[in-house]
């Protein structure tokens, strides 16, 4: 391009005011085809970051020592014991662990409606594997575990999820005080509710909507439910320890503790896999992490699949249009050709018209999106956010958009044989 | 306009354009001779589909002969690349149609500047340049009208202005009065004139004879083939160039 590409872009930019409606029609291709793909990508990646958030909070530097939770039928499983949890914290003391944390897991019945309620009993440094603040109350103390032997219910603390389904509707704080009665292993235990923790899983709805839709839990949900009623460790005495929890100071404490825990139990296989592994198993909480944050790339994958098509419907129409506009301008390019308008400032011109026009559909599609966005919450509960720092990608896909949109017509334009136009061989 | 050099301006060696290939071919231009010099004043004369048409896009390189030799102050541009010949039509070729080919959507000021656009000349010389020629054509007043304002002889002349703005070595005219009255065809004619008067080679295709015949010489062109146009031809003052 020699030193006249300004003014022919300029040129180009004088024919989008020359005509409005086939300019409007294409901004509002390029807008919607923008808006869309805001959303899309606010949502793949929005998900994306959020569950890995949320992931996160399950403890980037515990280890975790349990049986496995998934077996097959018939398979026997030695439970860990109290000794397992001595020497574990025989063969990991010289690196100075934050906690060693070991806990009980049952499943009651609440009385008398008998609704299944899962019971965590925890000592009161469990909280610190979690990453979960409190919404009311408090969490439980080494006090609230002396209170087993009294006269009165033993403290109690519910997950989030386990307050709504004990409760519905009612607000964290109004479930502090409220007896609850569960029946385990036969005999009642009577409690009280001293804390409500946060719901950590900021899109419980996704995994939950996924289960009930396949009728049945993924190991995902199964794994990060966190809907537990949680007891002081001692109110499930007798009861085999479901897991133990290794607290580094440090992540790159994880690593020697992971060795350490391998020499009394050898490594199983990577990942969730592991999971469906008979056995006791050593496993490293950030490996889950990377695992489900994996599964979730799908996710992202097919949220990509998804505006790239509608990002080349848009191009397509766009170059229809523009090819229709072509046809009614040959006269026009064929003049432009007489009087010194090489083929390669032809497309040049058409490219800047496409490409601007794109981009203005692309400034008109951020608010739109924006407005979509809104909608769509308000409209589907669904997690649709819009952010802005999703308008530099936007804008580039309105560039994309223009470019694709305008290589037909440009090429068409560009290829034009003013003979044949002026010497109305061809209309 | 540029001075003239030694060369002929325009060489035709037996060029032709045929269209299409095999039984389907269409020879609309057979092998022609012609020679023009810089300042000449040429009229082709001849019926509809005569190829009139193609030898004017063949002499204004907007089209390409099939076969033979055509050479532009003396360099054979048959087989140019688009650039050059982009080039060539840029600064030393004017076109004036039937039709005016105006951009309907723009100023005649801005149609006139259009081939100064792409040769690259700036805005303010542009326009200075655009309103002297409209000036020379008697259109100063009509420079921010658009063609659907102007009237069938002012859109002419100002189609004149802007082949002539750039100052060409030769103006080709496709039938410039053919949808014109008598009063706004003789304007155009005297203007085309001028432009001879300056040193402007003219090829002004044309069926009537009246016009033709202001031009010193005259060819007639039949069935692609081009040769001397027989007379009798009407009396009317002879215009310059005439030898």
């Amino acid at each position: 391009m020699s030193s006249h590409w300004l003014p022919v872009a300029g040129e180009g930019l004088r024919r989008l005011r020359r005509w409005p409606l086939r300019t409007a029609l294409s901004a509002v291709t390029s807008a919607v085809a923008i808006a869309v793909t805001v959303n899309v990508i606010s949502l793949s990646q929005g998900l994306d970051e959020d569950i890995r958030r949320d992931v996160e909070r399950f403890g980037l530097r515990t280890l975790d020592v349990e049986a496995a939770s998934v077996v097959a039928p018939g398979t026997r499983v030695d439970p860990l014991t109290l000794a397992d949890l001595d020497r574990i914290r025989a063969r990991v003391a010289d690196l100075d662990p934050e906690a060693v944390v070991p806990r009980r897991h049952a499943v009651g019945t609440r009385i008398p409606d008998g609704r299944r309620v899962q019971l965590v009993a925890a000592p009161p440094d469990y909280l610190g594997t979690l990453d979960v603040p409190l919404a009311a109350g408090r969490w439980l103390t080494a006090a609230d575990a002396a209170g087993r032997d009294g006269p009165g219910p033993l403290a109690c603390a519910l997950d989030s999820q386990a307050a709504a389904d004990l409760w519905p509707g009612l607000a964290p704080a109004a479930c502090l005080g409220r007896p609850l009665e569960v029946r385990v292993a036969g005999r009642p235990l009577r409690l009280v509710v001293v804390g409500v923790l946060s719901d950590p899983l900021r899109y419980r709805v996704l995994f939950e909507t996924f289960d009930s839709s396949r009728g049945a839990r993924t190991l995902s949900s199964a794994l990060l439910a966190f809907r537990n009623v949680y007891l002081p460790f001692e109110a499930l005495d007798g009861a085999p320890l479901s897991g133990i929890s290794v607290v580094a100071r440090r992540a790159a404490q994880v690593e020697a503790l992971r060795e350490r825990l391998f020499d009394l139990w050898p490594p199983r296989a990577a990942g969730l896999a592991a999971f469906l592994e008979p056995g006791i198993g050593v496993f490293v909480r950030k490996d889950w992490m990377d695992a489900l944050g994996g599964s979730t790339q799908t996710g992202v994958m097919v949220g990509n699949f998804v505006w790239i098509v509608i990002v080349l419907v848009a191009a397509i129409l766009i170059a229809t249009l523009g090819l229709v506009g072509i046809r009614e301008r040959y006269d026009e390019i064929a003049v432009r050709r007489c009087e010194g308008a090489r083929r390669r400032a032809v497309a040049w011109q058409i490219t800047v018209e496409g490409t601007v026009t794109a981009l203005l559909g692309g400034a008109l599609g951020l608010p739109l999106g924006y407005l979509g966005a809104a909608l769509l919450r308000a409209l589907v509960d669904f997690p649709f956010r819009f952010e802005i720092r999703y308008a530099l990608p936007a804008t580039g896909v309105a560039l994309a958009l223009g470019l694709l949109g305008s290589v037909l017509p440009a090429r068409r334009a560009a290829r034009l044989d003013p003979a044949r136009v002026l010497g109305r061989r061809i209309t | 306009m540029s001075a003239p050099s030694s060369a002929p301006l325009l060489v035709l060696r037996g060029a032709a354009r045929t269209y299409g290939r095999g039984p389907l071919a269409v020879p609309a231009l057979k092998p022609t001779d012609l020679v023009v010099d810089a300042g000449e004043y040429v009229a082709v004369m001849g019926p509809s589909g005569s190829g009139k048409s193609t030898l004017l896009h063949v002499l204004g390189l907007l089209d390409r002969p099939t076969a033979g030799e055509y050479l532009f102050e003396g360099r054979a541009v048959a087989a140019l690349p688009d650039r050059d010949l982009a080039a060539l039509r840029n600064r030393a070729i004017g076109f004036v149609f039937q039709r005016f080919h105006l951009l309907r959507d723009e100023t005649a000021e801005r149609n006139v500047a259009l081939p100064l656009l792409y040769a690259g000349v700036r805005r303010p010389e542009r326009r200075r340049r655009a309103l002297g020629a409209l000036e020379a054509v008697g259109l100063a007043g009509r420079a921010g009208h658009r063609p659907g304002e102007l009237s069938g002889g002012e859109q002419q002349r100002v189609a004149l202005a802007r082949a002539l703005v750039k100052r060409p070595r030769v103006l080709l005219a496709d039938e410039p009065t053919g949808n014109l009255d008598s009063a706004a065809g003789a304007r155009v004619l005297e203007l085309v004139e001028a432009a001879v008067a300056a040193g402007a080679a003219v090829v002004l295709i044309t069926h009537d004879p009246r016009v033709a015949a202001r031009a010193p010489r005259r060819l007639g062109l039949v069935d692609g083939c081009l040769g001397p146009a027989a007379g009798p031809w009407p009396a009317v003052p002879a215009g310059p160039g005439a030898r």
